[in-house]
């Protein structure tokens, strides 16, 4: 009877422990589980990392959990057998020590190699690797929604995206009147901060068709939590008809129309227009750098940089206004 | 003439949200309540003579544990409220408006870190520290004082609000700009933040500089640093982070403080002004604070798991080491926090690899207190729980932390749930069950007799329990790509299941706070059973146990001369305990003590430091410059009193110990 009662405890914490697990293994399988079911390269690198970085860790730690609990376990004060183990004196020496610092060293070395590997290769700086050329995407977080502007197609959308599949989409972040902000499709890439007078690039493709959640990241005021918005991947040709479906929209995004439009509010419908200003994203980063429109030096130093983003940005990895709109945009326009 | 007189504030400022008057309400009850209780039984002179006026560490020890408690109920109270609203709020707006629920985690975030975690350490430390190092005050009493002072004025003023005002920072717990400029947050609630950290935070400096200056002058003889217990070394590593980021902390507020009060432009969107440097400023100050908070709890464990394994400290050398790359490494890591800035990748990789270097003394510090125990005697007292459930949530919290430290993985996970749990792994389960920890090992020592095990050891299993409901289903969210501080969501997203169990979660961790509550009530109707007699209820092997429980105000009545690092240990060894050497009984071997008097001036500093802080939120002139020159008229009036202590006569010494030893 006592032996039942003793072992009543564990069992109880062992069947717990499985049906968590368990329970955790159901959530991880839902298609909600947005990072676990990524749609596109690069979410699907970044997914990988991390199963990488878990990996590596419980090298280490798997042990060290089992180590903990026998350890515990043998040692225990009531445990007679262990008593004439004790040793009130001991201490793990000069060796014993290099050891507990080697062990981790070089987990973490290999994990380093493998950061600075992903880091340079994951860099939202970096455009993806494809022969198909990249569609150009400008977004402007405002109070509180999202507008992407589609310079080449000379079209513009509020609180909704979309973008051919298996094309590389170059996003240009920016923001204006907002604080900053963090746009987010956890599907298809991790975020990255749009600010006001900056541009921040993104570079993401989609796999296939499909719809994703995508939404601000950071707090921004009490429109928050209701600044998502969609963004869609469809063929080539279903999202050239999309564009010319657009273009028959009665709205158009003109001076007087992106001040209305600037004005804060919440819960934006998605709104479809099928004229936007010239310039107009250039317009709204510079609002924020009015030096830049004399100093023409800079302009034409960041031209001569066109081709050469990667070149461009090592330069000046921590500058953001050096990573001005006429580099990226004018020659596209 | 009604600007001058009142500068901002208007009527609009006298509560009329049903928060607001909730809080108000019950403020004022709690305050004529405890009026009447303190009248009612003649204790006011009693109150600000024993207390309130007290230079003895113990006693402002015992004063901050007793305020951070009282804040862990505030900040407790607002995190129910956050998980209630997350947990109904689907396709509606909830309870809450928006604003309303940004207000309450902000203020969750500052006052748990603020005015709960550092003021259960300061507590604690302020008790052990010289009682460890054989001190018998610290380096300045009245700094000390002060200290408390100013942090108790600065959660005051983070209370205020709810009285005038009624709005409070909507920002996050950081403050972090532009959202916090004059732009996007006109009203006084920023304002309360920044001067309620400015405060705190000049309180906690100081603090930092008392403990520093009492580690390095007034360790007792013999007792070289190498000697020194770990928590001793690991609180001074803590100090060093404090007096090197905090006046970070209070540059960066400062700097945001002017941007709001005469609309300069240092983090504002426009006019040159740069938020990301506002980012770079607080985090400088923000990741080191990360390791004030779990330093002094890394200490707090390493003696608990040998008093308990009835052992020496694995690798005493090494700890320390240890240690002291944690404090190095963590100045070099504050850039992790805003990876997504799009800062180049090398800059990203530099401060990815030195996060994951951390996670190097942390692996050694977790081995060695496995072969503490290793060959030891282990016995189960409740802060061996503690302990033992600690171990278990650092190392998850390990794996999480590295995780993020990969810069294209924390793309994914930043500003998610993901990072809210983790962070809430680290505090909760390094500072928080530390602060458990320490506060049942040393309770002894500090009030006389023991708290009742069997509900010390109920109340953990709730709280670990409580914990893994609560912070598992976060962790699942972030990946869900749930972010933080939302206050309402679609359906469509799935997260409301896992809302709720963290609420249940949540409820589970309320129990474990009852059961401690009762703890404390319980433990105190059966003191007489629990009874420290002997001053070393646990077997202990560092200096604080050597003296009685409570210590007298002198703390020891001859200081010891210390020859080894578990200097009680081996006199215990030697047949040396202290308290039965016949010196303590005979009268000659004593000599003079010299103990600093009680002083007001701390108080009187606080409050007018508090009346400035209070005006300049409100833009009053008139207020802000008498509390500005109170300030400075009492620390002139101070430093012209020679009269500060007193002595304590060997023959009234002797009258003390002789009682003590008969009784």
């Amino acid at each position: 009877m006592k032996r039942i009662k003793s072992i009543i405890g564990p069992l109880t914490i062992i069947l717990a422990i499985l049906l968590s697990v368990l329970a955790i293994f159901f959530v991880l399988k839902n298609d909600n589980t947005l990072l676990i079911h990524p749609k596109g390269p690069i979410a699907r690198e970044e997914f990988h990392l991390m199963i990488t970085n878990i990996l590596h860790m419980l090298i280490i730690i798997g042990p060290t959990y089992i180590l903990l609990f026998m350890v515990v376990w043998k040692y225990r004060a009531k445990n007679l057998k262990a008593e004439t183990e004790y040793d009130p004196e001991k201490s793990i020496g000069i060796f014993g020590q290099l050891i507990f610092w080697t062990v981790p060293s070089i987990i973490v070395a290999s994990m380093a190699i493998i950061t600075w590997n992903a880091t340079h290769e994951l860099d939202p700086y970096r455009p993806l690797k494809s022969d198909i050329t990249p569609i150009r995407i400008q977004v402007v977080a405002l109070n509180w929604k999202w507008l992407f502007i589609y310079p080449q197609q000379g079209i513009a959308t509020v609180n909704f995206v979309q973008f051919p599949q298996s094309t590389p989409v170059h996003f240009s972040l920016a923001a204006d009147g907002a604080p900053m902000n963090s746009f987010w499709i956890p599907q298809l890439a991790g975020q990255i901060n749009s600010m006001a007078g900056m541009v921040t690039p993104l570079y993401v493709m989609a796999d296939g068709p499909g719809v994703y959640a995508g939404r601000v990241a950071e707090i921004n005021g009490p429109g928050y939590s209701d600044m998502t918005f969609v963004a869609k991947s469809t063929s080539k040709s279903d999202f050239d008809s999309w564009v010319t479906s657009v273009k028959q929209s009665p709205h158009q995004l003109t001076d007087r129309t992106y001040n209305e439009l600037f004005t804060p509010s919440e819960n934006n419908p998605v709104t479809l227009y099928s004229y936007v200003e010239k310039d107009l994203f250039n317009k709204i980063v510079l609002k924020y750098m009015p030096y830049m429109h004399s100093n023409s030096n800079n302009n034409s130093k960041n031209k001569s940089n066109n081709n050469k983003m990667d070149h461009h940005h090592m330069d000046h990895p921590m500058d953001h206004t050096m990573d001005h709109p006429m580099n990226h945009h004018m020659d596209s326009q | 003439m009604k600007n001058f007189i009142f500068g901002k504030l208007t009527l609009d400022a006298i509560p009329h949200l049903w928060y607001t008057i909730a809080a108000t309400v019950s403020i004022i009850i709690m305050m004529v309540v405890s009026v009447l209780f303190l009248t009612k039984t003649k204790r006011w002179g009693w109150l600000w003579h024993e207390w309130l006026t007290s230079t003895d560490p113990k006693k402002i020890g015992t004063m901050y544990l007793i305020f951070a408690a009282l804040m862990f109920f505030r900040g407790l109270i607002d995190v129910g409220m956050v998980w209630l609203q997350q947990s109904i709020a689907v396709n509606s707006k909830g309870y809450l408006s928006a604003d309303h629920f940004q207000q309450i985690f902000t203020a969750h975030g500052d006052i748990m870190v603020f005015f709960v975690t550092m003021g259960i350490f300061f507590g604690l430390m302020n008790w052990i520290i010289p009682l460890q190092i054989g001190a018998r005050d610290l380096a300045y009493p009245f700094v000390n004082s002060l200290g408390l002072w100013l942090t108790v004025a600065g959660g005051i003023l983070i209370n205020l609000f709810f009285i005038i005002g009624g709005d409070f920072a909507n920002t996050g717990w950081l403050a972090t700009a532009p959202l916090s400029e004059l732009e996007f947050n006109p009203s006084a609630g920023v304002d309360y933040l920044i001067w309620s950290l400015q405060l705190s935070g000049l309180g906690s400096l100081l603090a930092g500089i008392n403990f520093i200056v009492t580690i390095i002058k007034e360790r007792a003889p013999g007792m070289t640093l190498m000697k020194m217990p770990l928590f001793v070394w690991t609180s001074f590593f803590g100090m060093l982070l404090i007096i090197t980021a905090f006046p970070v902390l209070t540059a960066t507020t400062l700097l945001l403080w002017l941007d709001r009060f005469f609309g300069m432009h240092f983090f504002t969107n426009n006019f040159g002004g740069n938020p990301m440097m506002y980012f770079n400023l607080i985090w400088m100050w923000g990741h080191p604070e990360v390791y004030i908070l779990v330093l002094p709890a890394f200490g707090m464990y390493s003696e608990i798991v040998a008093t308990f394994s009835q052992k020496k400290i694995s690798g005493y050398t090494s700890m320390v080491l240890a240690g002291f790359t944690i404090t190095v490494l963590s100045y070099l890591v504050w850039l992790h926090h805003f990876f997504t800035m799009g800062a180049g990748p090398e800059v990203n990789s530099f401060f990815g690899i030195v996060t994951m270097l951390i996670a190097i003394p942390s692996g050694v510090q977790v081995f060695n207190w496995i072969f503490t125990m290793y060959k030891g005697k282990i016995i189960f007292a409740s802060p061996m729980y503690w302990f033992i459930g600690f171990v278990a949530i650092f190392m998850l919290g390990g794996i999480t932390g590295v995780f993020m430290a990969s810069p294209p993985a924390d793309f994914q996970v930043h500003n998610s749930l993901f990072l809210v749990a983790h962070f809430h792994t680290m505090i909760v389960g390094v500072a928080l069950f530390g602060s458990f920890a320490g506060i049942t090992y040393w309770f002894p020592k500090i009030m006389g007799f023991k708290l009742n095990e069997k509900l010390g050891i109920r109340a953990f299993w709730f709280w670990l329990i409580g914990f893994f409901v609560s912070f598992v289903p976060l962790y699942l969210l972030g990946f869900m790509g749930a972010p933080r501080r939302i206050d309402r969501y679609d359906a469509s997203t799935g997260w409301q299941p896992l809302y709720i169990t963290a609420m249940v979660g949540f409820v589970i961790i309320c129990g474990g706070v009852i059961i401690q509550v009762y703890q404390f009530i319980v433990s105190i109707r059966d003191r007489k059973q629990n009874l420290d007699t002997t001053g070393d209820p646990w077997n202990g092997r560092t200096l604080e146990w050597s003296t009685p429980s409570p210590p007298p105000h002198y703390n020891f009545a001859i200081i010891p001369t210390v020859t080894s690092r578990d200097e009680f240990w081996q006199m215990k060894k030697r047949g040396e305990h202290p308290q039965l050497q016949k010196e303590y009984k005979e009268y000659k071997e004593y000599k003079d003590i010299v103990l600093p008097k009680n002083t007001a001036m701390g108080i009187y500093i606080s409050g007018f430091a508090f009346l400035f802080s209070f005006a300049v939120v409100w833009h009053i002139l008139w207020p802000a410059v008498i509390g500005l020159i109170g300030t400075i008229v009492c620390m002139i009036i101070l430093s012209f009193d020679e009269h500060r202590e007193y002595v304590l006569t060997a023959a009234e010494i002797a009258k003390i110990e002789a009682s003590r030893v008969q009784g």
